[in-house]
């Protein structure tokens, strides 16, 4: 482990992972520190769209350029983390005329693939949009995984030498003669994979260059350093529905507003957005009229949403920049254009810079970009490569084949488990243990649990992004338990519990935004599951075990005898008829 | 599809490619992960390569993308015997579930040369093979019993020979009707369309005869439209274009009476639960929801529009001592506990319930060779509780439950519509 | 038309069959409808009474505490006599299936998470297994059944009790598929199949030998629970001849073997008290005549049939039995719009920990002390319904521990004052 690198990355986001692997592959030192999981920040809350460009076709034409180009790379590098599902912009009766137009023209200006579909077509497409569709713009979006996407770029990075540090806060910037030497953090369980029981550590990690890639964080680390990087951090809520209503990513074509899109993602599907400008990008309402209104006026387009279940929302915060001046009022009206700062330029402090702005979907774009800049810095000449190299799991595609019946599963669970392991499924599936199912909802067996083990260390959250577990209709009631089991022996009792109650929080800080229906009722059945028969709610403070019941003892007259504990001798067994303890008086 | 389509029901539509199958998807909504099917499905407690109602129905369903298709092989193993419906506290449509897979699985995952396929397609269309043995009884039944043809049927069919094939009647029930000249009662007020089936039709007339009976009895008209079988052999096999032949038949013909002011009436549980709950849930047929609505029965019927209670207070059998197995189909139309409570009033008559397992057989399921032993397995819990309640006859509303009691405890197996004749008619 | 008793039961579950049989011992004709099957299969088998009351700390006498229970709670509605008495009933039903009847105080038990908990009665299955005796303890766990670890819940508990407690996870006695069902591996020891065939081996005893390897100087074994469905006395016993100690079960679920036992007992006792039972179809509306019900619907497959009688006994369940319903804008009693007290701002039915005080936990109708579910202004809803078992309001039976004794008065309660006013 070097506390030396050439460069050292803050944020282990989409962009934060894509510039670790940019530099890693073209030979620098590379070590990247993530405060929280890889995608705790926005990556892990967003909408999961794979843009084609379609919905910037009208409003910022270069954004639609870059997305459908980078949504052509993405495909090819990302595979096992991309479903190209297609997408529509769905035009209903009411919507106007020359949106749609506008939005055809911009497709086509943009180089984005759009055809025109009729209402029947589109509706032949996805047999639950309404009656009302008008027509429809059919464009190359699909659903990514963000998730998998980071996690795969990082083990990339690592595979390259970086090193990644998870659960590693940066408590300062480290300024040296008017120069960034690098960062001071602070690592929650000590340095390496994540261990609950470890104690904290500090530790301060030189690089010729730091990279600030946190962000709607970007202030925070800007100010450590002592400049200012103004990012307006906006919220958006996302309500995740149990199943997938839709096949396809639907639009609604019109100008940009609330709650317009509904994304297809792995088994659910993800009703969005809002967009309202936030102070702090850790502490902000997260309030029911932004649930409500995803799905009364998504039912719009899709009137089964209405009493479809829904299993959670969440909230992402978009880190926006404009540059100084700009003076935009309303958050929907700012760029989604990404800005590299150099602060040598910007604010005379050599050795720092900052990317902020941007979007999920051209991540690797804006980490090749910034991977220039700072290969120029440091006087590095190496190519960037992530356009050509596949991510690890989506390599070699021949996988595909029949897979269940390779791995023993069955047929539903074996494609689940090649869907999200791509290529990496030989080497995760193929045991001769029995491998039972671990989280029925979601598909996911002891292998690839211990897989994400050994990629993660004793952190359930981290698991479960790696592999979906507990993120079904359940939400946990019936997995987080048999995945913190996972956990043991390699980690002993007070650190699996430790992780256990984390997860279980964790999927309860989305859960209680679904709480009607059978969303309730779920959330009914998992705490009787959790506090009743397994009783995990509380340890219990016992003064003297004596002074419960302690059983009957059956005489050899027949009759019964009460007993307590105190002066209990050991048991004896008698042809199966057991002698219980009793109490002398 | 209707427009703007929001009742609270979830309302499955056709999405994916082949046209045999809906999406199902959103019934997963309603599971909460319970298990309750698993507990209660009699196939997964003795046989592991079945996974239980619980995967193969929500859990299998959720995980699908519109492209995927396939389904796992082990919906064979599921017996149809839909406990798995009756069990489950929050309304997931768990049998339209492995009814829609099962289908999916036979048209597209299914070799229609394989032994499998073509045994299933025989045993799931009885009433052909039961109308060719009608037509020569005698020398079919001799054909069927004889040791030869069992066993070639068993290594070249994948039928059992531990089963001996069921009798054919000397005379159908059909035959019967005809003969007697139909009705003997007329009458605008009270009318019923009987639904006899194939077995009541093939092998046991004298239980559609009891039906008929009982019915004049209590004034009501019957009439016998022309019919095919109920389906529920071809759902369990997954023959679903040969069940919708079917049910295309008896939709038209049951619609017609019911609007010459009939009710449906079956005498097979099975039959009724066909009729009622899975042709709507499979099947987009014009009056089909209403065949449904009118669909009963036979008990069921003279219990909620006749004092039936009322009636057998007041009769009288020779004694005889029942053991009564309720059919799971019984179960889930809520029959459960309705043929004991009704002979408890019966002077003469004592039944006793031998408990709520399954029998095991689940139509064809018990005849196929590889499933014979899972059925008797399953068949023994009851086979047990009927040798302990040392009674003069079996008793149940399902011919094949009937057969699989006879043929694990030797008793004779009587419908109670024949003892309620016996009560109220002779 | 023809349907009617005097007393009509809604639900078969713990509270609904109490009721049941309870009238039917009073002499009334009784009906009970069930739509599904129960949440007892859920539920781990445990009778739990009252096991904490506010703090940390383990009540020993649940009887003692019910006097510093909150006024709207049911145990106060119902008072200590009734729960003493439903427990009495409950053990003469339960016979030999359950102990802990033999005293007023709670029992510790351990659960399949590796905490002990306390409880009032207890299978007999499990009486072996109490964190209140000091035996020291083996757990065995299996491979393929996922949700119990057993190294892991003896860690667990070990640290926590006055006894040693190691743990071991071995394979299950034969070749099963890595999803067989908890069902299959009971039927399996039921049986006694022939699993080993070169040692000829019956599943009990392989079972056994394996465990063996392991006993030490372990004092008793605990298993999953999943020794057997019908034939779980003899499992046991076998494994206890073969092992020389004592043999117990920790409670699991859902699906609960126990639950599923004790479900059956129910179910013998209401057919020996001569009570009608129908399940399969839900009841979806009612009639009623100048405050009195006289009739509710039993949907049967896309008709309704009227069942009547002179009392009814709403015993539906709570938000899992799905006795109460809830959508975005509110929570309500689905069978006779009972009134559910409940914050009008969906945001306030929750707290932001998961463990916390939650008040949807709480949700269910509130009654007058003879059970009558009472309308927004505090006044009975019905002259002759009355509510039992989760369905009502005002606890929260799984941080108090309360869930079966509940049910076991109110069931009790409501059965003899439908009795009562039938006179």
């Amino acid at each position: 482990m070097t506390d030396r690198v050439d460069a050292l990355v803050v944020g282990g986001g989409s962009t934060g992972c894509g510039i670790a692997r940019d530099l890693a592959m073209r030979g620098l030192s590379v070590a990247l520190v993530e405060q929280g999981n890889l995608t705790h920040g926005t990556t892990g809350r967003m909408h999961g769209l794979l843009h084609s460009g379609g919905r910037y076709a009208v409003s910022d034409q270069a954004s639609a350029r870059e997305c459908i180009e980078e949504n052509r790379v993405l495909r090819e590098i990302a595979s096992h983390c991309v479903e190209m599902t297609g997408g529509l912009f769905v035009q209903l009766e009411d919507d106007p005329d020359e949106y749609f137009e506008e939005k055809l023209a911009g497709c086509r200006e943009c180089d984005i693939p759009a055809e025109v579909l009729t209402a029947e077509e589109a509706r032949e497409r996805e047999p639950y949009l309404t009656g009302d569709v008008k027509r429809a713009i059919a464009v190359p979006d699909g659903a990514v995984d963000p998730f998998r996407l980071c996690v795969a770029n990082a083990a990339d990075a690592a595979e390259h030498g970086a090193r990644i540090e998870t659960h590693a806060k940066v408590t300062d910037v480290l300024v040296e003669d008017g120069e960034v030497a690098g960062v001071e953090v602070e690592h929650e369980s000590g340095p390496g994979k994540r261990n609950h029981s470890l104690p904290g550590t500090t530790e301060e990690i030189r690089a010729d260059h730091v990279i600030n890639a946190t962000g709607a964080w970007a202030g925070r680390v800007g100010k450590m350093a002592g400049v200012d990087v103004e990012v307006r951090p906006s919220k958006g809520v996302m309500v995740i529905m149990n199943v997938r209503q839709v096949d396809t990513v639907v639009n609604r074509c019109r100008k940009k507003g609330d709650a317009d899109i509904i994304v297809p993602h792995e088994t659910t599907a993800i009703l969005g957005t809002t967009d309202v400008e936030v102070e702090d990008p850790e502490d902000y309402p997260e309030e029911r009229w932004e649930v409500d209104m995803m799905i009364e006026t998504l039912s719009e387009l899709v009137p089964i949403l209405d009493d479809a279940r829904t299993i959670r929302s969440f909230w992402g915060v978009r880190p926006l920049y404009e540059p100084p001046g700009t003076g935009t009022t309303d958050p929907t009206d700012i760029t989604r254009d990404f800005f590299l700062l150099d602060h040598e330029d910007r604010d005379s402090l050599p050795g720092m810079t900052s990317i902020v702005g941007g979007k999920f979907t051209t991540y690797r774009m804006m980490a090749e970009k910034i991977s220039d800049h700072v290969c120029a810095k440091l006087g590095v000449s190496a190519e960037c490569r992530t356009a050509e190299e596949p991510l690890p799991g989506s390599e070699d595609f021949s996988v595909l084949r029949d897979y269940m019946d390779e791995f023993g599963l069955r047929s539903p669970i074996g494609r689940r488990s090649v869907q999200r392991l791509g290529s990496r499924a030989d080497d995760v599936l193929e045991t001769t243990d029995p491998n039972p199912t671990v989280c029925d909802c979601e598909a996911v067996t002891r292998a690839e649990i211990q897989d994400a083990i050994d990629g993660s260390g004793s952190d359930l959250n981290a698991v479960r992004i790696r592999t979906r577990a507990s993120m079904g209709n359940c939400q946990g009631g019936f997995c987080c338990h048999r995945m913190a089991n996972e956990l043991h022996p390699r980690y002993d009792e007070p650190t699996v519990s430790e992780a256990w109650d984390e997860l279980v929080q964790e999927r309860w800080k989305g859960e209680r935004h679904a709480l009607w229906g059978e969303g309730l009722s779920q959330a009914a059945l998992n705490y009787q599951l959790h506090a009743t028969t397994m009783s995990l709610d509380r340890t219990p403070e016992i003064a003297d075990f004596g002074a419960f019941d302690s059983g009957v003892e059956t005489a050899t007259d027949g009759g019964e005898r009460t007993t307590g504990s105190r002066s209990s001798s050991g048991p004896r067994s008698d042809g199966g008829r057991t002698e219980r303890g009793r109490d002398g008086d | 599809m209707s427009d703007a389509e929001t009742s609270d029901e979830f309302k499955p539509v056709e999405v994916f490619p082949d046209s045999e199958s809906m999406d199902l998807r959103g019934g997963a909504d309603d599971c909460y992960k319970c298990s309750t099917c698993d507990s209660e499905c009699p196939v997964a407690a003795v046989d592991d390569d079945f996974p239980g109602p619980k995967f193969q129905g929500p859990e299998q369903w959720r995980l699908k993308r519109k492209e995927d298709t396939e389904i796992d092989d082990s919906v064979m193993s599921c017996s149809n015997c839909m406990r798995c419906d009756s069990a489950c506290p929050s309304g997931v449509p768990l049998s339209q579930m492995h009814n829609t897979a099962r289908g999916s699985f036979v048209e597209n995952g299914m070799d229609k040369l394989s032994r499998e396929y073509i045994r299933n397609r025989i045993l799931s269309n009885y009433g052909t093979l039961a109308w060719f043995g009608s037509k020569v009884p005698r020398l079919a039944n001799a054909v069927m019993s004889s040791s030869v043809v069992q066993t070639v049927n068993e290594k070249f069919m994948g039928i059992t020979a531990e089963r001996e094939f069921p009798e054919f009647a000397q005379q159908t029930f059909r035959e019967w009707w005809s003969e007697r000249g139909g009705a003997e009662i007329e009458s605008d007020e009270k009318r019923v369309a009987y639904f006899h089936g194939c077995y009541s039709n093939y092998n046991t007339p004298e239980v559609g005869k009891a039906m008929v009976r009982v019915f004049e009895s209590f004034g009501y008209e019957v009439m016998v439209p022309p019919q095919k079988c109920s389906g529920t052999p071809m759902f369990a096999n997954g023959m679903l274009s040969d069940a919708r032949r079917a049910a295309e038949t008896n939709v038209a013909e049951l619609s017609a009476a019911i609007e010459d002011g009939a009710d449906v009436i079956a005498s097979c549980t099975s039959c009724s639960l066909s009729l009622r709950q899975e042709y709507p849930e499979l099947f987009d047929l014009e009056r089909i929801e209403d065949v449904s609505a009118h669909t009963y029965e036979a008990l069921e019927y003279l219990r909620i529009h006749e004092d039936l209670s009322g009636a057998l207070d007041e009769s009288e059998i020779e004694p005889e001592r029942y053991a009564y197995h309720a059919p799971c189909h019984a179960r889930n139309q809520g029959l459960a506990g309705q043929a004991i409570e009704l002979l408890d009033g019966v002077e003469g008559a004592e039944a006793e319930d031998v408990g709520d397992s399954c029998s095991g057989i689940s139509g064809t399921y018990g005849w196929k060779e590889e499933k014979y032993d899972t059925s008797m397995k399953i068949g023994a819990e009851m086979f047990h509780h009927m040798e302990e309640a040392e009674p003069d006859a079996g008793m149940t509303e399902c011919p094949t439950c009937a057969m699989q009691m006879e043929h694990g405890t030797g008793y004779e197996v009587r419908h109670p519509l024949q003892v309620i004749e016996d009560a109220l008619v002779s | 038309m023809a349907i009617e008793s005097d007393v009509l039961v809604i639900g078969g579950g713990l509270a609904g069959a109490t009721a049941a049989i309870e009238a039917a011992r009073g002499g009334a004709s009784v009906r009970l409808v069930a739509h599904k099957e129960n949440t007892l299969r859920n539920a781990s088998g445990l009778i739990d009474v009252l096991g904490y009351n506010g703090g940390d700390e383990p009540l020993v006498e649940p009887f003692e505490a019910i006097a510093d229970l909150p006024d709207e709670h049911p145990y106060r509605k119902v008072g200590v006599e009734a729960v003493r008495e439903s427990l009495a009933l409950f053990d003469e039903i339960a016979g030999d299936l359950y102990e802990g009847g033999h005293t007023e105080t709670n029992a510790l038990s351990p659960t399949y998470g590796g905490r002990v908990k306390p409880t009032g009665r207890y299978p007999k299955s499990a009486a072996a297994g109490l964190a209140s005796r000091t035996e020291d303890t083996l757990l065995v766990g299996f491979e393929i059944v996922t949700s119990f670890d057993a190294p892991l819940a003896a860690e667990r508990l070990d640290s926590s009790v006055p006894f040693d407690v190691r743990g071991v996870t071995i394979r299950f006695p034969g070749e099963f598929r890595a999803d067989a069902r908890i069902t299959r591996l009971a039927t399996a020891l039921d049986a006694d199949e022939l699993r080993d065939r070169e040692q000829r081996l019956g599943t009990r005893e392989a079972l056994a030998a394996r465990v063996a390897e392991y006993l030490g100087d372990a004092e008793r074994v605990g298993f999953p629970a999943l020794l057997g469905d019908d034939e779980h006395q003899a499992v046991r016993e076998a494994l206890e001849t073969e092992l020389g100690v004592p043999v117990f079960e920790v409670p699991m679920g859902p699906p609960s073997l126990p639950g599923m036992r004790l479900e059956d007992r129910l179910y013998e006792e209401l057919d020996a008290e001569g009570v009608r039972v129908e399940s399969g179809n839900p009841v979806v509306g009612y009639t009623a005549d100048d405050g009195r019900i006289t009739a509710v619907s039993v949907d049967r497959g896309r008709r309704e049939v009227p069942y009547h009688a002179e009392q009814f006994v709403l015993a539906t369940g709570g938000l899992v039995g799905k006795g109460i319903d809830s959508s975005r804008e509110g929570v309500s009693e689905p069978v006779f719009d009972c009134h559910v007290p409940q914050p009008e701002e969906r945001y306030e039915w929750f707290h932001d920990r998961v463990f916390d005080d939650q008040p949807y936990a709480r949700f269910g109708v509130s009654v007058d002390d003879g059970l009558r579910p009472l309308d927004s202004s505090g006044e009975p809803e019905f002259s002759n319904l009355r509510a039992a078992g989760a369905v009502l309001g005002g606890y929260d039976m799984a941080r108090e521990k309360s869930a079966s004794g509940v049910s076991l008065s109110t069931g009790l309660v409501a059965g003899q004052r439908a009795n009562e006013d039938l006179q």
